[in-house]
């Protein structure tokens, strides 16, 4: 991903109030946080808003941003605090064991589902299934390619439980997929 | 432990890993861990394509969501950074003022037309007051091109801290003779006006620097055109 010459520069300014160094901020990081945000939430309204609540936080924070890691993670970490709070909230944590079976359809084999879609399609829609909380270190690592440590720092929690918990969102998506008619072999 | 035990779990150390090994994001030291047991294990080219093939969906899946849309940044930028409720929101609890605002938040044909009576009757007591200071025999500090006689002040650009109360602003604009011209713009800015008369730059620069200092009540001063 790409990353702003001089972060720490920018936020000062962001701190100080600066409007056009909030625009820049906003333009680099708004479709990333959006994104982020959307896959957590589902509704595009609430994660406009959130993202929205994201930056405001970021630029009346600003000035307590003592970086030391990256402005992404920083910013991401407000992201995930956002939409986690506002999932309890509303109580859209409705990913569950049984939303996720319903992916197979019982009255194909694997093999005719196999054929109704290629293995891509199937393993996208398997990830799209996946509860908030591995759908979000997925995103994290693959997708914002975010380091063992900085997926810590965003979630907070310790290094060897972002090894665990992904390691656990990448057998829970083999599940799915074994429910929807793919075997890989593993775990 | 036996030989196979232990593999089981380096393989099981290594599947954790790939992930970030594929993405380039792993130390250096587990990054040649990695490839070290890759290079041993052939049969994990076949896990290698599986974390490959996540990877590849799940960027993919991000990508095929809409991007925000165009006019975030302006909704974003209309407020102002503070949590709280601005100045003016703020003032709007008290009662009297509370009535003015509803008045010209909810425009109705009866109040429109009200508004319009009440501004021509201020555009005529202008006038008035107008005509009466330019009988009067006093120094002009300058004269604009409209013939507008004109005792200006030093104006500025300010941001008020977060937790400042009202109260504490009017006191500190009461002891610098300010008044808020114009605001909130984006960021939570006001225009302010200091003094009622003109001051030579450095004398307007000692005086910014001043308000600057009460760092209880204001949190970002700059001098401003008027």
């Amino acid at each position: 991903m790409m990353q702003i010459a001089d972060e720490a520069s920018l936020i000062e300014r962001v701190a100080a109030g600066e409007v056009a160094a909030v625009r820049v901020l906003f333009a680099h990081y708004q479709a990333r946080v959006f994104r982020f945000v959307l896959r957590l939430v589902g509704n595009p309204a609430v994660a406009e808003e959130i993202t929205n609540e994201v930056f405001l936080e970021a630029w009346k924070g600003a000035s307590n941003y003592e970086g030391s890691g990256s402005v992404a993670t920083w910013i991401l970490a407000i992201a995930h605090h956002r939409a986690v709070s506002s999932l309890r909230k509303t109580r859209e944590e409705r990913w569950n064991d049984e939303q996720a079976a319903a992916l197979a359809d019982p009255s194909d084999d694997p093999e005719v589902g196999a054929q109704k879609a290629d293995k891509k399609a199937i393993l996208r829609r398997c990830i799209n299934a996946l509860s908030p909380q591995h759908k979000g270190i997925i995103d994290l690592v693959y997708y914002h390619e975010m380091s063992i440590s900085e997926v810590g720092e965003i979630l907070k929690i310790p290094e060897g439980t972002v090894k665990t918990r992904m390691f656990h969102a990448r057998k829970r998506l083999a599940e799915l997929l074994r429910q929807a008619g793919i075997d890989r072999g593993w775990p | 432990m036996n030989k196979s035990t232990t593999q089981d779990q380096e393989g099981e150390e290594i599947e954790m890993l790939l992930p970030w090994y594929v993405t380039g994001n792993l130390a250096p030291a587990d990054r040649d861990r990695v490839e070290t047991y890759l290079a041993s294990q052939p049969s994990a080219a076949l896990a290698l394509d599986r974390v490959r093939a996540e990877r590849q969906q799940t960027v993919a899946a991000n990508e095929a969501l809409a991007t925000p849309p165009a006019h975030a940044f302006a909704t974003f930028a209309g407020a102002p950074p503070q949590s709280r409720p601005n100045i003016i929101q703020r003032a709007s609890r008290s009662l009297p003022t509370q009535a003015v605002l509803e008045f010209f938040r909810r425009p109705s044909p009866h109040r429109v037309r009200t508004a319009a009576l009440a501004s021509a009757a201020l555009v005529i007591a202008q006038a008035a007051a107008i005509g009466w200071l330019l009988s009067l025999d006093r120094p002009v500090t300058y004269q604009v091109a409209s013939g507008e006689n004109v005792r200006d002040g030093v104006y500025a650009l300010v941001v008020f801290a977060d937790d400042a109360r009202v109260a504490d602003i009017a006191r500190v604009l009461a002891e610098f003779e300010g008044s808020i011209v114009d605001g909130p713009k984006p960021g939570g800015v006001y225009k302010v006006r200091l003094g009622k008369e003109d001051k030579p730059r450095p004398d307007a620069d000692v005086l910014l620097r001043r308000l600057a200092e009460r760092r209880e009540v204001v949190r970002v001063v700059l001098p401003s055109m008027r």
